[in-house]
C-alpha cells in the first residue's frame, strides 16, 4: 500500500513545530501503524536524516505508551491503541494527518512524543490506599460482591495513555480520574480514604490546569480500554458527597477524615 | 549528583516492589527506569499470580510443584521462601486495591494452571500484570516524600568503588543526553529478561537483557543462563502471547487432524502440563508434519463457554481479534511456541544479594534459582514480589548501617567516551544496528528454541561474536542528544550480544536436556553428571565457567511425568 504523511516534526519542548510531508509505498496492510513507522524512519535514517520520535513499548495495546493523533483521533480510527491500528484500516492512497496527542497539559517534548506527567501528579495527590489493615487478617473476611469487583476492575483497566484528555474539547482529565477514584472508591480497602482521596485528586487536576467535563463524551469513544463515562458521573458524586462532609464537618457535625 | 540510600534501577514489579520495601524501612531510594514505570513489561503478565491459600492447599504442594516443573534444577531453599510467603504477599496486594478475581459469594477465586497439583492462580481477568503494577504504581506515590523517580533514564554502567562493593550507577538522561553519576550504598537491579535478543518473542522491545549485562560486566556471576523458555501459545509472527489462562480454562490443543495431541505427551495433566514439556509437544508435531502449513498447530479456546470467556479471557479476545483477525469464541487460533522468560540471569541469595556487595538482583533479571530449568506459569509475577521486596528490604538495612562510598568520578568519563566514540562513528564504517538486531534475533530463534543441538549452537556461538565484532563498528545516524533512540538502540545491542554469548556458550557446556534445555544430541537428563548449576563470570576472553550445587532441601530428584 501507498500512504502520503504529513507528520508533525518539532526538536524539543518548546520549540516551533511543523508538519513535514512524507510519502511512503510498498506498506504491508497488515503492518501496524507504528510498523509503518518503523519503515519510514528506517528510509530517513539511511538518507541522513533524523528519524521522527515516538513513543512505544510493548506494541500489544497493554502498556499505553503510544500516543498519536491520526487524522485528528487519538489513536486512530478503531479505538484501540495506536499499535493495534493495521495499515489496512486506511484506503490506498490515503493521506495521513499524524500530530502527537493535544493538550496544554500534555507539552510536547519532541515530534509526536509528549510529557504526560500531569497525570502523575493527579495519582500521586491522593490515588492509592494508605490504611493498614493489620497482620495477617482472613483472606475471605470481607467477602467483596462478584460485580462490585467487576465493577473496580473495569476502571482500573486504565492505561494511563492520555487519549481522553486528548480527545476532549476542554482537554478535560476527568475519564482518567474518574477510573482512578472509582476503581479504588468502590472497594472496601479504598473506602475509608475516599473523601480525602476524591477532594485531593480532583484539586490536582484543576491545578494542572486540565478543563471541565461538559458531557462531550468524546473521552469514552477513543478510550482503547472502553472505560464508560459513567466513571465521570462516580468522581461527581463522590466529590459533591466529600465536599458536604467537608461543609458540615466545618460546622461540627461529624468528623472529617 | 543524585545520591540515595538504595537505587532501582527498573521499576517494573520488582523494581517498584523493592523501592517500596526500602521506603517503608525509611530510607530513601531513587528508582531509575528508561520508561515510564507502569509502561514497563510485567504489564504483559496475563494469567495470574500463585499462592496456596485455600485451605486444602499447602505451601509444600506449590514448593513441590515449582521444583518439578523446574526439572530439579530450582534451588529448594529459594523456592520454599517463595512459596511460603506467598499467601501474605497476596493479601498485601488484595489491600491495597488489585481487584483479584471474586467467586459468587465474594471469596477470591483462583484459577487452574500449567504443572500446578491444585488450582491456586490468582488473577484479574487476563490483565494481571498491569492491575498489580498500576496499584503498586499508586503506592509509589505515596512515598513521593521518600522515593525519586528518575522515569526516562539509561543506564550504562555500575559504578564499582576502590574497595569492590557497588557504589551507584552511570546514567543518561533521554531526553537531553546528559550524563550523571547516582551514587547509592546498595543497587537493586530489577530491569527484567533479555527476550529481544529473539525474534519473535513475547516481549517488549525494552527486554533488552540490560541488568545481567551490567552485572556480567562489573564482575557479577550469571547463572542458568542456557534456560531459556518458550512459551507453548504465540501468535505466529509477531509473537503476541495468548495467556496459559486459556487452558487453565479448558481450551485445547489441536493438531492439523483434529488431534488432541497433548494425551500422547502428558496423558495426565494434558494442555496443563509445564510449559517446556507443552512446546516440547507442539514443535514434534509440527516438526513431523502433523501441524498446519504455517508451521502452527491450533489452540480450540471454542471449548470455553463464551460468557466465560469475556469473563476472563477478555484481553485475549481482542488479541485474536485486532492481531489475527480470528473471534476465539468461535474458531481456534493458530499458535507456536515462542520466546517468552529468561530463567537464568545475576546469581543472587535469598536476600537478592550478588557475589559483589551492595549489588542486589530481583525479577526476572535474577537467577535464585526459583524456576530452575523451568519456570511453571504465575510463578514469575510471584518471584517479582517476593525477591523485590527482600532485596528491597536486605538494601535498607544495609543503607541504614553504612555510609556512602566515593564513586569515581572515572566511570563517568570513561561511560562518556564511550558513548561519545559511538556517535562519531563515520556512517558507512560497518553494518546498521537494526541490521545486527535482525540477525541475532533469527539466529538464536533458529539455534537456541524448543530443540538444540551442539552444530546448531555452535554456530550461534559464531555468529554472536561475530555480530559482537560487527557492533565495534556499527554506526548510527542520529547525533544529537535530545530522545536519541539510536545512541540506545547501539548500547542495548551490546548487552544483548553478552547475553547470547552466555547462553550459547552455558548450552554448549551443559551436555543433558533438562527443562527447557533439550539437547536432541543428549537427549536424557543425567543427574550424576549435570544436577549442579553453570556459573559464568566474565574473562579476557568472554564467559568463564564454574558450578554451584542445586540446594535440595526434602525433594530428592525424580523422574518427570505429568
Amino acid at each position: 500500500m501507498r500512504f502520503a504523511l504529513r507528520i508533525w516534526r518539532q526538536e524539543d519542548r518548546g520549540a516551533e513545530g511543523r508538519f513535514e510531508r512524507y510519502e511512503v509505498s510498498d506498506i504491508d496492510p497488515e503492518a501496524s501503524f507504528l510498523e509503518m513507522l518503523d519503515v519510514l524512519n528506517e528510509r530517513l535514517v539511511s538518507d541522513g536524516e533524523r528519524a521522527i520520535a515516538f513513543d512505544s513499548d510493548c506494541r500489544e495495546g497493554i502498556c499505553g505508551a503510544c500516543s498519536l493523533t491520526i487524522d485528528g483521533t487519538p489513536h486512530g480510527p478503531r479505538q484501540v491503541t495506536t499499535c493495534q491500528v493495521f495499515m489496512r484500516d486506511f484506503p490506498d492512497g490515503a493521506e495521513l494527518t499524524v500530530e502527537p496527542f493535544r493538550s496544554s497539559s500534555f507539552p510536547v517534548l519532541r515530534d509526536l512524543v509528549t510529557d504526560r506527567s500531569a497525570l502523575d501528579r493527579i495519582v500521586e495527590a491522593g490515588g492509592y490506599v494508605s490504611v493498614g489493615t493489620g497482620p495477617k487478617p482472613e483472606p475471605n473476611a470481607v467477602p467483596v460482591h462478584p460485580e462490585v469487583q467487576e465493577a473496580a476492575m473495569d476502571a482500573a483497566i486504565c492505561i494511563g495513555c492520555g487519549a481522553c484528555v486528548a480527545a476532549c474539547p476542554n482537554g478535560a482529565a476527568m475519564l482518567f480520574t474518574g477510573a482512578k477514584v472509582t476503581h479504588l472508591n468502590l472497594l472496601p480497602q479504598g473506602e475509608p480514604e475516599a473523601d480525602h482521596r476524591t477532594r485531593a485528586m480532583v484539586r490536582q487536576m484543576d491545578d494542572e490546569g486540565f478543563g471541565g467535563c461538559t458531557n462531550h463524551g468524546e473521552c469514552q469513544v477513543v478510550c482503547p480500554q472502553e472505560i464508560s463515562i459513567k466513571v465521570i458521573g462516580e468522581l461527581n458524586r463522590d466529590y459533591r458527597k466529600a465536599m458536604v462532609h467537608k461543609l458540615r464537618a466545618r460546622r461540627g457535625s461529624i468528623k472529617p477524615q | 549528583m543524585p545520591k540515595h540510600d538504595v537505587l532501582v534501577i527498573g521499576a517494573g514489579l520488582a523494581g517498584q516492589r523493592a523501592a517500596l520495601a526500602a521506603a517503608e524501612q525509611g530510607v530513601s531510594v531513587g528508582i531509575v527506569s528508561k520508561v515510564h514505570p507502569v509502561r514497563s513489561h510485567s504489564n504483559a503478565a496475563q494469567g495470574g499470580i500463585n499462592a496456596a491459600l485455600e485451605e486444602d492447599d499447602s505451601w509444600e504442594s506449590h514448593a513441590f510443584d515449582t521444583i518439578k516443573g523446574s526439572d530439579y534444577l530450582g534451588d529448594q531453599d529459594a523456592i520454599e521462601v517463595m512459596c511460603r510467603e506467598a499467601p501474605d504477599e497476596l493479601l498485601r496486594l488484595e489491600h491495597i486495591g488489585v481487584t483479584f478475581h471474586r467467586d459468587e459469594a465474594g471469596r477470591l477465586g483462583p484459577r487452574a494452571f500449567g504443572g500446578a497439583s491444585a488450582a491456586r492462580t490468582y488473577y484479574v481477568a487476563d490483565i494481571t500484570g498491569q492491575a498489580i503494577m498500576h496499584v503498586l504504581y499508586e503506592q509509589m506515590m505515596k512515598f513521593a516524600d521518600r522515593i525519586d523517580r528518575y522515569e526516562e533514564w539509561f543506564v550504562t554502567a555500575l559504578v564499582i568503588a576502590d574497595d569492590g562493593d557497588c557504589a551507584g550507577a552511570v546514567t543518561r538522561n533521554i531526553s537531553d543526553g546528559s550524563m550523571e553519576v547516582f551514587e547509592a550504598k546498595s543497587v537493586i537491579l530489577a530491569t527484567g529478561g533479555h527476550g529481544q535478543m529473539y525474534r519473535p518473542t513475547t516481549n517488549a522491545l525494552i527486554c533488552t537483557g540490560d541488568g545481567m549485562a551490567l552485572a556480567y560486566r562489573a564482575g557479577a556471576e550469571l547463572m542458568d543462563m542456557e534456560m531459556i523458555q518458550y512459551h507453548p501459545t504465540t501468535l505466529a509472527g509477531r509473537g503476541f502471547l495468548i495467556t496459559e489462562g486459556a487452558r487453565g480454562e479448558g481450551a485445547q490443543l489441536l493438531n492439523a487432524r483434529g488431534e488432541r495431541f497433548m494425551e500422547r505427551y502428558a496423558p495426565n495433566k494434558m494442555e496443563l502440563a509445564s510449559r517446556d514439556v507443552v512446546s516440547r509437544a507442539e514443535q514434534t508435531e509440527i516438526d513431523e508434519g502433523r501441524g498446519f502449513e504455517n508451521g502452527t498447530v491450533a489452540l480450540d479456546i471454542t471449548v470455553v463457554p463464551r460468557k466465560r470467556i469475556h469473563e476472563a479471557l477478555r484481553e485475549i479476545v481482542l488479541v485474536g481479534r485486532d492481531f489475527a483477525g480470528v473471534d476465539i469464541t468461535r474458531e481456534p487460533i493458530h499458535i507456536k511456541p515462542g520466546n517468552h522468560y529468561a530463567m537464568g540471569g545475576v546469581k543472587t541469595d535469598t536476600q537478592g544479594q550478588t557475589n559483589i556487595a551492595g549489588l542486589y538482583a530481583a525479577g526476572e533479571v535474577a537467577c535464585v534459582s526459583v524456576h530452575g530449568g523451568n519456570r511453571l506459569g504465575a510463578n514469575s509475577l510471584l518471584d517479582t514480589l517476593i525477591f523485590g521486596r527482600r532485596a528491597g528490604e536486605d538494601a535498607a538495612r544495609r543503607g541504614k548501617r553504612l555510609k556512602f562510598k566515593r564513586a569515581s568520578k572515572a566511570a563517568l568519563a570513561d561511560e562518556q567516551a564511550r558513548i561519545a566514540a559511538i556517535l562519531d562513528r563515520e556512517r558507512g564504517s560497518g553494518r546498521r544496528i537494526s541490521e545486527l538486531r535482525a540477525e541475532l534475533g533469527a539466529t538464536m530463534d533458529q539455534h537456541l528454541a524448543v530443540f538444540r543441538d551442539e552444530q546448531g549452537m555452535a554456530t550461534a556461538l559464531d555468529v554472536v561474536r561475530r555480530l559482537k565484532h560487527e557492533a565495534k563498528t556499527a554506526y548510527i545516524d542520529d547525533r544529537g542528544a535530545v530522545f536519541n533512540q539510536d545512541v540506545l538502540g547501539a548500547l542495548e545491542l551490546g548487552f544483548m550480544l553478552d547475553c547470547a554469548e552466555c547462553a550459547c556458550v552455558a548450552g554448549l557446556h551443559r551436555k543433558e536436556s533438562r527443562g527447557a534445555h533439550y539437547r536432541t544430541d543428549y537427549p536424557e537428563r543425567n543427574d550424576a553428571e549435570w544436577l549442579k548449576h553453570i556459573d559464568l563470570s566474565l574473562d579476557t576472553e568472554g564467559p568463564e565457567i564454574t558450578y554451584s550445587d542445586v540446594t535440595i532441601t526434602q525433594w530428592e530428584p525424580a523422574e518427570r511425568t505429568y
